[in-house]
């Protein structure tokens, strides 16, 4: 039994049915939001007259995430905590109503812009989704040239976040800053992990941190282009690709590109081994200085991972079949509450989701446009079991832009929840569910141990140590970040199987080997859903076609369950939720003084990623910057 | 930093004489044009790279720069030095809506802290003609002699087509970048 919440029960044979008795099952009485502190403004004056420690401290934008993130406070400087957070996505992204109308192949392409850091991924869902709505699947090669390009893809993302927008924040420069007598304890600190990566002291470490001059931030930059190569290889593009179809890929590959792709892929068994050595020694630091780091940014163990990398001879497209194939994926479905593994079905995790907009701009769909609750366009989905009035299935996007309350709406990301709780997701996610799986199909490289996830990949330059993340005792920013560590040489091990089957199946040539399948647009009424992953975690697309055009089209990303604003339960989101729980550790003697570097942080290990457009408001003054995200830069060279 | 918000302008004409219009080419130019293809002027850019894609010959080379400029920066690192980089798009500042200037970059760049936020603009996917002047300029990748073509759009919302005020000026817009091109 997954579910606490929802109106869901399974009988004897494991079935889920709606509990019997209630006439709306989905109802919900909503919670009012406590009036903010913000929302009354003579009690904000006179707390902020009473207590010059009290503050309203406003993030925006938070820079170093990508797109548009704008994070509000309410401090206590004295009590070194958060009193009030609200997460603002100052965007309304409308990708749903682009693609309404629209040839469903065009969903691939145009689906793939809402992000210019991960473009492949949505690329990739919209793929499974029309799949499943088309009733296609792609042959072996197609499956795993598909799967390269996801891998490839995270071996792009995950030295950024690590490099480039977190690590920035343990850096030289940042701790002179924030907390000089940490940075003087550092000098002296010497590290475990010098035989791995080099370095002596944890002052070293911080040093090469440093933006723009450090040597590990240009080593982060430098690990970008070496993904991006590959990337373009297979993908045409990066990170837009133009391959990716439905029934599998429409470019071929030989036996160069393979070694093309090998000769750079190999490259991350030592960063990867070298990145972990560097945050294990992060983490191990931080928390020896003051136990109190472990706090930064927790919130509760719950978080879920759709699954992702295919079986290439066990993904057939069909929703039916779907909790058979996922659990044979390199990374399987989990949804973790609390935790625990509570299911690895994709299906249950699937009607386990819920989208609400008491605090989103947004207009109500429920009881407006597909009539009372009860009647709503899928009561189940293609194979019996329950869903919601608020499934994405069943969802419409109105936008209802107006001003900002913290008590009503305050953000264009809606509140995604599963099972009526506010989850996070991301490449930690990933590992904790493969690391829980009951059963794992791919262990050449891999070997879950139900506590830990042991990744034994061949020898580069440095000793062949094999890694094991262990499912971390308590949670927060720094496990967060390491964990992502962990994910890349967990996902460079990935590509190295792929890469690896891909040799096999051109050298046994046959029908396995072709990387597509042939197929026509159904003109009848079809949905589909693409039950993915982006780097930073869960990624959904759901579609409903019908006279071979999509009628509604919903995405579902990873920074949308964790941006989210409250929810008509009154629980926070995720970034929300963690910012409050963070202690103020930063060293500060006036308020003035304060950096908010903790909060930070906190929010830069989720991993934010908000394209497309910023909107600066800070103090007094506003600044709008219009900003348009696409990557689509480097091209391949490959002619066949 | 002059480069950002107020550049240092010519008209077509003046640009046209001091850039030279004489035939002859034994120098290598890229036009770069930077911008988004669904974004309706903002495509301009874009649309450039694709016009002139056709008129690549004689040391003059043409590239879609609509990508970030962490990669374009590695890709340029990776090639001969152009003697002549000529970036094209459209960017709203605030002036009359199809206004076109055409200036030498100045080579100049904000505070470490910007450049840094606009490194992380790029690799997270920004497109953005600063963007991808100060991060260039930042890590050394551009010739001496750069020159900027920027266009004040009128409609950058999604969907295809120019407005107006821009379509008007595609053919000064493509013989000012087109004479830019000569020694």
């Amino acid at each position: 039994m997954c579910f606490k919440n929802l109106p869901i029960e399974f009988d004897s044979a494991g079935n889920a049915t709606l509990k019997p008795g209630a006439a709306d099952p989905y109802l919900y009485t909503e919670t009012p939001v406590q009036t903010p502190i913000e929302d009354d403004p003579e009690k904000m004056r006179e707390l902020l007259e009473r207590n010059g420690h009290v503050r309203r401290v406003d993030f925006d934008p938070v820079t170093r995430v990508a797109g548009a993130l704008a994070f509000h406070t309410v401090v206590d400087l004295d009590n070194r905590e958060v009193l009030e957070t609200a997460s603002m996505a100052t965007l309304f992204r409308g990708y749903e109503i682009i693609l309404q109308g629209r040839d469903p192949r065009d969903a691939i392409f145009i689906s793939s812009r809402a992000c210019g850091v991960c473009g492949g991924v949505h690329a990739n869902a919209s793929a499974l989704a029309i799949e499943m709505a088309f009733g296609i699947s792609p042959p072996p090669m197609g499956v795993v040239a598909r799967n390269l390009l996801q891998a490839i893809e995270y071996l792009y993302d995950h030295p950024i976040h690590l490099s480039l927008l977190a690590g920035p924040d343990f850096s030289e420069p940042a701790m002179r800053d924030t907390n000089p007598e940490i940075w003087e304890k550092a000098l002296s600190t010497r590290v475990k992990g010098r035989a791995t990566h080099g370095y002596e002291f944890m002052s070293e470490i911080m040093t090469d941190l440093t933006p723009l001059t450090g040597k590990l931030y240009l080593e982060g930059l430098h690990y970008t282009r070496v993904a991006r190569e590959a990337y373009v290889l297979i993908g045409g593009k990066f990170p837009h690709p133009q391959t990716v179809v439905p029934g599998g890929v429409s470019t071929t590959i030989d036996t160069s590109d393979l070694n093309e792709i090998m000769l750079r892929m190999v490259q991350y068994f030592d960063y990867g081994r070298k990145t972990i050595a560097i945050w294990n020694d992060i983490c191990d630091f931080f928390y020896e200085v003051n136990p109190k780091y472990r706090d930064i940014g927790t919130r509760p163990k719950s978080m879920l991972e759709p699954g992702q990398w295919d079986d290439p001879y066990a993904y057939d497209g069909t929703y039916e079949n779907a909790d058979d194939w996922a659990r044979e994926r390199w990374a399987p479905p989990g949804v973790i509450v609390d935790g625990e593994l509570v299911t690895t079905s994709v299906k249950m995790l699937n009607a386990g989701v819920e989208e609400f907009v008491e605090h989103a701009f947004y207009e109500e769909w429920v009881g407006t446009t597909g009539g009372p609750s009860g009647s709503y366009p899928f009561p189940t989905d293609p194979s019996g079991n329950p869903l919601s009035p608020y499934h994405p299935w069943n969802k419409q996007t109105i936008p209802k832009p107006g001003g900002t309350s913290w008590k009503e709406k305050y953000s264009w990301s809606t509140a995604p929840r599963w099972d009526r709780q506010a989850m996070e997701t991301g490449a930690y996610a990933r590992i904790w569910a493969a690391a829980q799986a009951p059963e794992f199909s791919h262990a050449r490289f891999i070997e879950p141990t139900g506590k830990s996830l042991k990744v034994d990949l061949p020898k580069a330059e440095l000793p062949n140590d094999l890694v094991e993340w262990k499912v971390p005792e308590t949670w927060g920013a720094f496990e967060r970040n390491r964990g992502r560590a962990y994910c890349i040489m967990y996902t460079a091990a990935i590509a190295y199987d792929n890469l690896l089957i891909a040799y096999d199946l051109l050298r046994k040539g046959g029908p396995d080997a072709r990387m597509s399948v042939p197929y026509k647009v159904p003109k009848d009424h079809r949905i589909g859903v693409g039950l993915w992953s982006a780097g930073r975690g869960y990624l959904t697309h759901h579609l409903e076609m019908d006279n071979g055009v999509l009628e509604n089209y919903q995405i579902l990303t990873p920074s949308t369950w964790m941006a989210s604003p409250k929810d008509p339960f009154g629980n926070p989101g995720p970034y929300e939720e963690a910012v409050m729980a963070t202690p103020l550790l930063e060293n500060y003697e006036k308020p003035e003084d304060f950096k908010g570097i903790d909060v930070l942080r906190a929010l830069r290990s989720f991993d934010p990623c908000m394209p497309c457009t910023t909107h600066i408001h800070t103090d007094e003054r506003t600044i709008s910057r219009e900003v348009v995200t696409c990557a689509c830069g480097a091209e391949g060279n490959h002619a066949h | 930093m002059r480069g950002r918000g107020q550049p240092r302008t010519l008209s077509s004409s003046e640009k046209v004489t001091e850039a030279g219009s004489a035939a002859g080419q034994d120098m290598r130019v890229l036009v770069g044009g930077v911008g988004y293809r669904f974004l309706r002027d903002n495509a301009l850019g874009v649309y450039i790279s694709d016009s002139f894609a056709g008129r690549v010959s004689n040391g003059v080379e043409v590239e879609d720069l609509g990508y970030h400029p962490i990669g374009f920066t590695q890709n340029l690192q990776d090639r001969p030095t152009y003697d002549r980089i000529i970036l094209v798009a459209a960017i709203a500042r605030g002036r009359e809506p199809g206004t076109v200037k055409a200036y030498r970059w100045d080579h100049e760049l904000p505070p470490a802290e910007e450049i840094q936020d606009r490194v992380s603009e790029s690799v997270t996917g920004v497109i953005s003609l600063d963007n991808l002047l100060i991060v260039t300029e930042a890590f050394g990748a551009f010739p001496e002699d750069v020159w900027v073509v920027e266009v004040e759009p009128a409609d950058e919302s999604w969907g295809d087509g120019f407005s107006p005020e821009i379509q008007a000026r595609l053919p000064e817009i493509e013989e000012t970048v087109w004479n830019l091109t000569k020694p």
